[in-house]
């Protein structure tokens, strides 16, 4: 279990993350939904100590980081490392003994080829192919459907939901709201630094339909569309 | 702030005084000068020729000021090397030159390789691994003069090699990586600065032992300067990795920098820098590996 008590952030004077109270128990699928800029990332920034931030996280482990597989938006690759050896570099700083990497390429990616040639969907998808090999029991996942195509949606929907029968912890942003109503036990939903509103599995419709209504309202009419 | 940390104004105003001082150097050194310096200034000239950079131009500009502007880029580019020519009264060379960079023009080009090259250091990324990739050409020359050394009976260049390699490997750990990629480990701050120095010291020493074992046995009498300025190899490369990770996340400081280059001139000065690096590195890695 995680649990974040009063979680603030500032950069300067600007407060992103304001008094976050949150919990993550093991064996569920969260996800975290807001607006560009809502703080999201820097919350997963806190969790995963990247950040300092005022507040408390605590959790089943010494060391949650030792724990945790992160996704980010953008996962950075080095210039002249092909896809097999960032998995090995990833699986090397876990201290896992990695065999036959070419048979976990679930998701039949160039791995002789260096990983900063991919395309934005295969570097989410190599970055995530890393993490996964890591044997983390806690997983927050920063857009993973971000720019991957159908097939590979259709992948990483049902590892998710393989993680949630192997009791591991998964906290997921996107803006893709279908495939965090297919996976997610409960959906937070993030404004200005702040967790506005938590909702369950029973609400997700709801919960899209009033996201729908707010986000969109009127805006398209000012465009006058003719 | 440019590298090093020196101020941006101070940065620009240095720059063509460097030029200037290592264009003349050059000069003095080798008779074959203004062919290196036209070589120089067409490989810099290039890395305007990258095809994404000039397919973005061609997608605003209409044909005719395309080249209008690729033209007059690339003589701005190369206008230092050109002055510098007719400076040496190289008038032809200068003509040449610029010739040269607009025929350049008519070519768009990745001056970035993307075939994968094999590296004998694919099993611990990343370092010796991208390094490698790099500077590979960098060994065969090193091999090449420790040949010829023995061939020549000249131990100097066989030592010379040696250091080539040395430096080769100095300049790999010189770019600070992701924190994501230091976050990753699982290790406490003294064992992942220890896991590093071992992966450098062991490539390193894998690297330049086929030079190590020719001098030894060619130049045995000289012996034991071999083995003071490989232990000095191991000090310096130890050296740069505990300075980059003092800096973490960022890159090292000027006066990092200034304590380095102090250190090529008075090398014993290494037994005080190695530890007060050392203990540097582990508080700012304790702050990314929670230790």
């Amino acid at each position: 279990m995680i649990k974040i008590e009063k979680l603030s952030k500032f950069y300067g004077k600007k407060q992103v993350l304001n008094s976050i109270d949150l919990e993550f128990k093991k064996g569920k699928i969260y996800g975290i939904v807001g607006e560009n800029g809502a703080g999201k990332t820097t919350l997963f920034r806190c969790i995963s100590g990247l950040e300092n931030y005022k507040g408390n996280i605590t959790s089943d482990y010494t060391k949650l980081k030792d724990h945790l597989g992160l996704l980010l938006t953008e996962p950075f690759f080095f210039s002249k490392i092909t896809g097999k050896e960032y998995i090995q570099l990833l699986a090397n700083a876990r201290q896992i003994e990695l065999t036959n990497i070419e048979d976990k390429n679930i998701f039949d990616l160039p791995l002789k080829q260096y990983a900063s040639t991919y395309s934005t969907g295969m570097k989410k998808k190599l970055a995530l192919t890393a993490i996964l090999l890591q044997e983390n029991n806690v997983f927050i996942l920063d857009e993973p459907f971000n720019g991957v195509d159908i097939q590979s949606n259709l992948i990483i929907t049902e590892i998710i939901k393989r993680f949630k029968k192997l009791e591991k912890t998964v906290i997921i942003s996107s803006h893709i709201f279908s495939t965090l109503a297919e996976t997610c036990d409960e959906i937070y939903l993030m404004k200005n630094g702040e967790i506005v509103k938590k909702v369950e599995q029973a609400d997700f419709n709801k919960l899209e339909n009033e996201m729908k209504e707010f986000t969109v309202g009127n805006r398209i009419d000012k465009l006058e569309l003719k | 702030m440019i590298g090093f940390g020196l101020p941006l104004l101070i940065g620009y105003t240095l720059l063509p005084f460097v030029f200037v001082l290592l264009s003349n150097y050059l000069f003095e050194k080798t008779e074959f000068a203004n062919y290196v310096y036209g070589l120089l200034a067409l490989s810099f000239v290039s890395k305007l020729s990258e095809p994404k950079r000039n397919d973005f131009l061609k997608s605003i500009f209409n044909k005719y000021n395309y080249k209008k502007l690729r033209i007059l880029e690339n003589i701005i580019y190369c206008l230092p090397f050109t002055l510098f020519l007719i400076y040496q009264k190289q008038f032809v060379f200068s003509v040449i030159l610029n010739f040269c960079v607009i025929i350049i023009m008519l070519f768009n080009f990745s001056t970035n390789l993307n075939v994968t090259i094999p590296t004998p250091f694919s099993k611990k990324p990343f370092e010796f691994t991208v390094g490698f990739r790099k500077t590979f050409y960098v060994f065969p020359i090193a091999y090449l003069l420790t040949y010829i050394s023995v061939s020549v009976g000249n131990f100097n260049l066989g030592v010379f090699s040696m250091l080539l390699i040395g430096i080769t490997c100095f300049s790999y750990y010189s770019k600070m990586e992701n924190e994501y990629f230091v976050w990753n480990y699982n290790l406490s701050s003294k064992e992942f600065l220890l896991e590093k120095t071992k992966t450098c010291l062991i490539y390193f020493s894998l690297l330049s032992l086929p030079i190590i074992i020719t001098l030894a046995v060619c130049f045995f009498n000289q012996i034991d300067i071999l083995i003071v300025l490989f232990l000095l190899c191991y000090a310096y490369l130890t050296t740069i990795i505990f300075a980059k990770y003092s800096s973490f996340p960022n890159i090292i400081n000027m006066s990092q920098g200034i304590l380095i280059v102090i250190s090529f001139m008075f090398p014993p000065i290494l037994l005080i820098f190695i530890p007060l690096f050392y203990s540097q590195s582990i508080t700012k890695l304790n702050s990314i590996l929670n230790d």
